[in-house]
This record gives C-alpha cells, sequence and structure tokens, in this order.
C-alpha cells in the first residue's frame, strides 16, 4: 500500500527501512522520506513501526501465507 | 461493479470523516478534477460498524504514472474537504479476477467486506476460492473480487459482497479462509477488516 503520498513511498519501503533500525518516524522519514513533507502519513509510519517492533522481539519473518 | 473494474487502476481507501452525508455532495462538485486525472467510476460504502468510516473506490483510465496520481492535489484537497487530517494508506492496483457464486436476486441490499492481505500466489488464492465456490455461495457470499497491488505482487485486496451483515460476520468468524486472510488485517499499513453497505456510484464520462 503507498503510504506517504507526497513521495510515493510504500508500507514495504518503510516496513524495510524499520527493519534496517528506524525507530521513529523522523527515522524512517530521513531514512526513506516517508512523512518528511506533509507529514500526514506519520500515523501509518508509527504503525508499521510498532507492527515490525512486535514481530522482532515476538517472532521471525514467516513466509507469506496463501 | 461490473466490467468497468478490468483494464483499470483501481485506487481503495478507507478512512474516518466527521461527517460521511458530507462525502456524495463534496464529490459531486471534484468530478471535473477527478475526469481530469482519469478517474471514470467512483463507489462510496459506509461502514455498518464504525459511523464514521467510509471506503471509497476510484477506478481510473490511468493516463499518468500512479505516483503522479497519488502526489497531485486533487487527493490532497479531497481529505481536506472531509476532514481528514492523517492520510490513510492507500491500495493501488489492477482487478486480478471476479468471481461469482450465485446470480439470484435478492431482496435486501447486500453488504460489501473488504481487507487487504498478503499471499504466496494471488492465482493460487483464486483457484482456491474457485474450488470452494458451494462453501462460499452458503456462507451467503454473493460475489468475490481479487486486485493485485501495483507495489506488490503478494498483497492483494479482497473485496466480497455479502447477503447481509449478519451473514458476513458469520463468514468472518466462521472460515478458514478469513482467518487467514485476516491475520494482518489492522496491523502495520493494512486497515481493519471493512464491513459496508453500498451508498453511492458515480460514472464519470468524458
Amino acid at each position: 500500500m503507498f503510504v506517504c503520498l507526497c513521495n510515493g513511498i510504500t508500507s514495504h519501503e518503510v516496513a524495510a527501512v524499520v527493519d534496517r533500525g528506524a525507530a521513529t518516524t523522523k527515522e524512517v522519514a530521513s531514512a526513506c522520506g516517508a512523512g518528511a513533507d506533509c507529514g500526514r502519513c506519520r500515523r501509518t509510519v508509527r504503525a508499521i513501526i510498532e507492527s515490525r517492533g512486535a514481530g522482532r522481539e515476538t517472532t521471525s519473518a514467516g513466509p507469506h501465507r496463501n | 461493479m461490473k466490467d468497468w473494474l478490468a483494464n483499470s487502476l483501481v485506487l481503495v481507501s478507507d478512512y474516518r470523516v466527521p461527517d460521511p452525508s458530507t462525502v456524495w455532495p463534496l464529490l459531486q462538485r471534484r468530478t471535473e478534477s477527478l475526469a481530469d486525472m482519469g478517474v471514470h467510476h467512483v463507489l462510496v460504502y459506509t461502514s455498518t460498524t464504525d459511523p464514521e468510516r467510509v471506503l471509497v473506490i476510484l477506478g481510473i483510465h490511468a493516463r499518468e504514472p500512479v505516483l503522479d496520481l497519488l502526489r497531485s492535489r486533487v487527493f490532497f484537497d479531497w481529505f481536506d474537504a472531509v476532514g481528514v487530517q492523517d492520510l490513510p494508506a492507500v491500495f493501488a492496483g489492477e482487478l486480478f479476477d471476479r468471481i461469482d457464486f450465485d446470480h439470484d436476486e435478492h431482496p435486501a441490499p447486500p453488504v460489501m467486506v473488504s481487507m487487504v492481505t498478503s499471499v504466496a500466489d494471488i492465482a493460487e488464492l483464486n483457484l482456491r476460492v474457485r474450488g470452494a465456490a458451494s462453501a462460499f455461495h452458503a456462507a451467503g457470499v454473493q460475489r468475490f473480487w481479487s486486485f493485485r497491488a501495483l507495489d506488490d505482487p503478494h498483497e492483494v485486496l479482497i473485496l466480497q459482497q455479502i447477503d447481509d451483515e449478519l451473514s458476513a460476520r458469520r463468514w468472518l468468524h466462521d472460515s478458514d479462509d478469513a482467518a487467514e486472510w485476516l491475520a494482518e488485517a489492522g496491523v502495520g499499513a493494512y486497515p481493519p477488516v471493512f464491513i459496508g453497505q453500498f451508498q453511492q456510484m458515480m460514472r464519470i464520462e468524458r
């Protein structure tokens, strides 16, 4: 899904920079540009950070389901 | 929703607005700018579970890259007009398959169930659904649409037209498919499952 409409950043791009260590919306913005302009996607960025953080602590990244 | 979905870019987003009754008049006032973007159909659904939540589907004959469409002022002006401050994630994709489980006339208006999920193989997903057609029909599912995301071949938007809200809730609660598809609903960028009723459709001809 497209998260940052200003810069055309997808949820996968945000998840990738979170997995590489970005842990705040500011760090995500500087790493991939999501939320760097109008900032109105930061709530979704925060949700992705939280979902990836929980995943790192409790589960391994599993395969896609079908 | 019929053939107009084929060969179109489909943009879908759902979000909460302070007053859903303003959505349709505001869309009508933007017919020109929507037409300029290549929008040929707009569908609006309102949630049966959250009085402030709406699902908006745009069918577009895209003349420009999807990123340019998403960045256009039309989107931002639209969200400003309906009072959305935090922008929702937007699904951008194309129709992959449509499956009709029945062709009956139904006395009551159906509900639409929308979800975004990630699958290994969207073709396999559709084969599986076709193979379980009798179970879907028995559960009250009338039609099934799957859309493949442009930015991720594993990401799929699933829309299901179901007899009524009770049947939809039963399907969501009881179905093994629902259990799988809903595993990521409301997680990260994916919205929670949407159950809503059709409100309006606008066809824009140019």
